[in-house]
């Protein structure tokens, strides 16, 4: 297929996590607001001239320095965030938000805090620390709702004078499903027997989305969703089509690894994917938008920490839906080494998509930068994709 | 001596006897050594046993 | 080294009765020791006594019960009680006097606190005892989960049985290799093997079905952490989907410091209450409650008052036991047994006892030492060992670090909105959580406070290596000890699988601490290489 006109520009914007448009936007008077968790409604960090940044790690090589701080038995995108942090790649961030969803990145940025890693020009710097919800209950919302007030939108206004108001939420919220819509249409493209975007492609606009100031990039997208409209797609066929799910992909290289055997990685149900993080938030005028906000997300929230067990089965059968609706062949089922709540949830799904929906599964744990262990990688990818093919053959060409 | 008077010491008798059996057994440590014997008789018994795996 | 902390030497004026080197009593050829300690002719008595006690008055009973045998061939973490007396050979190591005493009815009641739960596990178990009508008023719950929940249910009418007790966290303590059975059976279905084993253990007992199956709801905990959220999903799978056991899932917010989460908190404690009434049909009572509650407000002044003797140069009541018997009775039981009162008082008496008559466990007290981060179950006697061989007291342990202020304790209509209030925050304050989550304050701060205050120039770090909680702040718990001029002894373990790091390897990240950092010889070179990697 023809490049995408702008996929150099974003792969080269993804190179770095203080990237030029963070620069940009801050020159402009943008506050950038650093966070770590796709569990933190991202609208209420894009209120009036703040902008989200999903804190990210590229081209990490040594995490010495992070692991003597953090020991080398919690995962690597943890270390990898210290260790950034601690050589001064985050020094654009004016404030950082962490909810208290996992150990690891919670240990991560209390190091990070500790050292005094950022902020340091900056007097109006803070860290906040959030609990969120565990279950889908009226509770849950109640306290989402009291956590963003005190611990996301309370420090903004005191430190940065940021509109917080109902109007202003609703404005982030539009701009939000603006984004939203442009990218799950680019993704659309992924569908069919000759999709027109290639999951690497779809990965590298997507995560920019997470790593970018948005409104930066917006037009470009927008540009590249024409594009693909007539964008004429490959004549050789994949070998097979699959849905990746777990936890944090923010390395391009991972998707277009397993592209390279052949497997296009149709649909993305990950951290740093567009699902559920690429999903409208509806609004009514009936009741704050706050509420509204706070719930979209944790009935949303496919993260394995949601406890109850409706969370538990509806997760699996939100994996299913989406591998339906994408005509997947199969299914990885992948987490980053050291990762205790995929751990369990990789196992409890890979068990389950298989057993219970009939969806052929390949389950692996893998380093943060994945090329570090890219033969591994892959050998277990081949094998699966061979798998698949085989079983198609013995189905007679029918899935 | 009288069958009633005979009756504490057949009481003490087996009292004492108990003890030093008990003593024994308590400081010779027989009883955690005779468990040492039976542990891996049960260890195969409890791999024998069918297990209903669910996931 | 000049800037290091630094305590007075307390010697021992009493010479110890008896064996004066319990190292040799241990065989390399057996996985039990040759004989028992000779501690002098009254020690040794008592000893003897509380063995008789515990084989004939609670575990020759329990087999004597027909339902047990069968329980016992059913399941195979039942296995480790065969060594309970070995268990006890090991928490008494070289002791004598008081402390001897506060040994053994502190850890003889935990001995058969558990026995009767496994009783009444079996009772209710539809593969064993299939006590329908008992079953039905059964609420099983968590392993690490405190139960303020159940404080105002009648246990004669409502019976919390915490189910996973017995299964890993006891069994492991009697016999180190019980619980890898279920550790492979975990990670042969696909949970890596980094994960914190205590969850992974119970994930593996459950798919394994060596779980009891009784109760007529259960209500699970993310207590501790994020292991044990994860694996519940696994547990609660089975229970619902094959026994049809209803599950609640207690969310217990982790930033417990925060005044912010309490409302919900109390939202969540105020459910498991209802699902277990809705369950059950037994109905929640205030005077149940506030009776409890004056008991835990007992047991906390107690235990603030061990502390304060453990300020002192002449500790008392310390180690493993001390830690059990706090989980034991600050976690599981939650002022529901009444016994907990009358031990509470007795312990403390013949702490303050051995106090007045400067008892000691060793001949030296060279350094004082807190013991931070999640202890080893397989190897949690090492307390008495460090003692015994190095000198090196330990005052108080995280795990004991806990709730020291009262809660409501008397029915009033302000109270029982307070008792809300004070269940929520007990729960949050669950052992080890209230330390390894809610922010890096209660972990690495706390812990210097209690340096100061304790006068230790010691930290003792376990280092749990599936922990990530505590593994995440290695760094600056060394930053800040070496601030402070606190020696900090890391030692690495996994918790209950001996494959990864054996006792020895335990024992010499201390010997090797001692002998080149501090530069010191043992007080017993008799203990301190003990051949008992292959022992129960």
């Amino acid at each position: 297929m023809k490049d995408l006109k702008h996929l150099i520009y974003f792969e080269n914007l993804l190179q770095q996590a203080n990237n030029e448009l963070i620069a940009e936007a801050k020159k402009k008077g943008g506050i950038a607001v650093a966070y770590t968790c796709e569990n933190v409604p991202e609208p209420l960090l894009n209120l009036g001239k703040c902008f989200s940044i999903r804190l990210h790690a590229p081209q990490t090589g040594s995490m010495d320095i992070a692991t003597y701080y953090m020991t080398n038995l919690l995962c690597e995108p943890s270390r990898a965030l210290l260790e950034r942090a601690i050589e001064g790649g985050y020094n654009f961030a004016d404030c950082v938000i962490t909810p208290d969803g996992c150990t690891m990145i919670n240990r991560c940025v209390e190091n990070m805090e500790l050292l005094k890693t950022m902020g340091q020009d900056n007097p109006n710097f803070f860290h906040e620390y959030m609990e969120i919800a565990f279950k889908n209950t009226p509770a849950d919302y109640d306290l989402s709702v009291l956590q963003c007030t005190n611990h996301i939108l309370k420090p903004l206004q005191e430190h940065y004078g940021v509109d917080i108001s109902d109007k202003a939420i609703r404005k982030a919220v539009e701009k939000h499903n603006k984004l939203v819509k442009v990218i799950r249409e680019i993704g659309e493209f992924r569908k069919g027997d000759k999709p027109r975007i290639t999951g690497y492609e779809f990965h590298v606009l997507c995560l920019a989305t997470y790593v970018c100031p948005v409104d930066l990039i917006m037009k470009k997208l927008e540009e590249t969703l024409e594009e693909l409209k007539t964008r004429e797609p490959d004549e050789k066929d994949w070998r097979c089509k699959i849905l990746l799910v777990g936890s944090e992909v923010d390395d391009s290289s991972f998707i277009k690894l397993i592209e390279d055997n052949g497997a296009m990685v149709a649909c993305d149900r990950f951290c740093f994917g567009s699902y559920p993080g690429r999903t409208e938030i509806v609004l009514n005028d009936e009741e704050d938008a706050l509420t509204q906000v706070c719930r979209h997300y944790i009935q949303n929230c496919q993260c394995p920490r949601m406890m109850n067990q409706e969370k538990v089965y509806s997760r699996k059968q939100y994996v299913a839906d989406l591998a339906a609706e994408y005509d997947v062949d199969g299914i990885i089922y992948q987490q980053v080494k050291f990762c205790d709540p995929w751990a369990y949830e990789r196992m409890l799904g890979s068990s389950m998509l298989i057993h219970d929906y009939g969806y052929p599964v390949l389950s692996i744990d893998r380093p943060y930068n994945a090329s570090s262990s890219a033969g591994q990688l892959r050998t277990r990818v081949q094998a699966f994709v061979e798998s698949i093919e085989i079983k198609k053959i013995q189905r007679g060409g029918t899935k | 001596m009288s069958k009633f008077a005979k009756i504490p010491l057949m009481i003490a008798g087996v009292g004492a006897g108990l003890f030093v059996g008990t003593f024994t057994m308590y400081m010779f440590n027989l009883d955690m050594k005779m468990m040492t014997l039976v542990a891996p008789l049960l260890e195969k018994w409890y791999d024998s046993r069918e297990h209903d795996f669910y996931l | 080294m000049s800037n290091m902390k630094t305590v007075e030497v307390v010697y021992n004026t009493r010479e110890r009765a008896g064996e004066k080197s319990p190292g040799k009593i241990y065989s390399e050829k057996l996985k039990v020791r040759r004989r028992r300690e000779w501690r002098g002719l009254k020690d040794t008595l008592f000893d003897y006594s509380r063995w008789c006690y515990l084989m004939f008055g609670v575990l020759g009973k329990f087999i004597l019960n027909p339902r047990n045998v069968k329980g016992f061939l059913r399941y195979r973490w039942m296995m480790s009680y065969l060594f309970v007396p070995h268990g006890m050979d090991k928490f008494t190591i070289g002791l004598r006097d008081e402390a001897l005493r506060i040994t053994h009815y502190a850890m003889n009641y935990v001995i058969a606190d558990v026995t009767q739960a496994i009783h009444n596990c079996f009772r209710g178990d539809r593969r064993v005892g299939n006590d329908v009508a008992y079953s039905e008023k059964c609420c099983i719950t968590d392993e690490n989960s405190m139960v303020p929940f159940v404080m105002g249910f009648d246990k004669e009418k409502m019976h919390t049985i915490l189910r996973e007790v017995p299964t890993m966290f006891a069994s492991n303590i009697f016999h180190q290799f019980n619980v890898m059975h279920y550790l492979d059976v975990a990670q042969q279905n696909g949970i890596p093997g980094d994960v914190c084993p205590m969850p992974e253990a119970e994930a593996g007992v459950s798919m394994d079905d060596d779980f009891c199956v009784l109760g007529a709801c259960a209500v699970q905990n993310n207590t501790t952490c994020d292991g044990s959220l994860m694996g519940n999903g696994i547990i609660a799978k089975r229970l619902e989907k094959q026994y049809g056991i209803p599950t609640y899932q207690l969310a217990t917010p982790l930033r417990h410091q925060e005044e912010d989460v309490i409302d919900y908190a109390v939202e969540q404690i105020k459910g498991a209450i209802a699902f277990i009434e809705e369950h059950t049909g037994e109905k929640w009572e205030w005077p149940v409650y506030f009776e409890a509650a004056r008991r835990v407000n007992v047991a906390t002044r107690c235990r603030n008052a061990q502390l304060e003797i453990n300020s002192t140069p002449y500790p008392q009541f310390f180690g493993a036991v001390f830690s059990l018997y706090n989980d034991t009775n600050y976690m599981g039981n939650a002022g529901r047994d009444p016994y907990f009162e009358v031990l509470d008082k007795k312990l403390l008496k013949l702490a303050e006892q051995g106090y007045k008559e400067k008892r000691m466990y060793a001949k030296e007290y060279r350094h004082r030492a807190i013991v931070w981060g999640v202890q080893p179950q397989y190897v949690i006697d090492m307390l008495y060992w460090m003692v015994q061989c190095w000198g090196v007291v330990p005052l108080v342990d995280m795990l004991s670090v806990i709730n020291k202020d009262m809660i409501a304790e008397t029915d009033t209509p302000e109270n029982r909105e307070q008792a809300f209030r004070d269940m929520a925050m007990l729960n949050m304050q669950m052992i080890m959580r209230n330390h390894t989550h809610g922010g890096y304050k209660v972990l690495v701060d706390e812990l210097w406070d209690l340096c100061e205050k304790m006068n230790a120039d010691v930290v003792m770090m376990w280092e749990h290596m599936s922990c990530k909680a505590l593994n995440g702040m290695h760094g600056m718990f060394e930053e800040q000890g070496r601030e402070r001029g606190i020696h900090i002894m890391w030692v690495n373990h996994d918790l209950c699988d001996p494959r990864v790091f054996t006792r020895s390897a335990i024992r010499d990240q201390v010997n090797r601490y001692m002998r080149t950092v501090m530069r010191e010889e043992p007080l017993d070179p008799s203990l301190e290489h003990i051949p008992d990697d292959e022992a129960y």
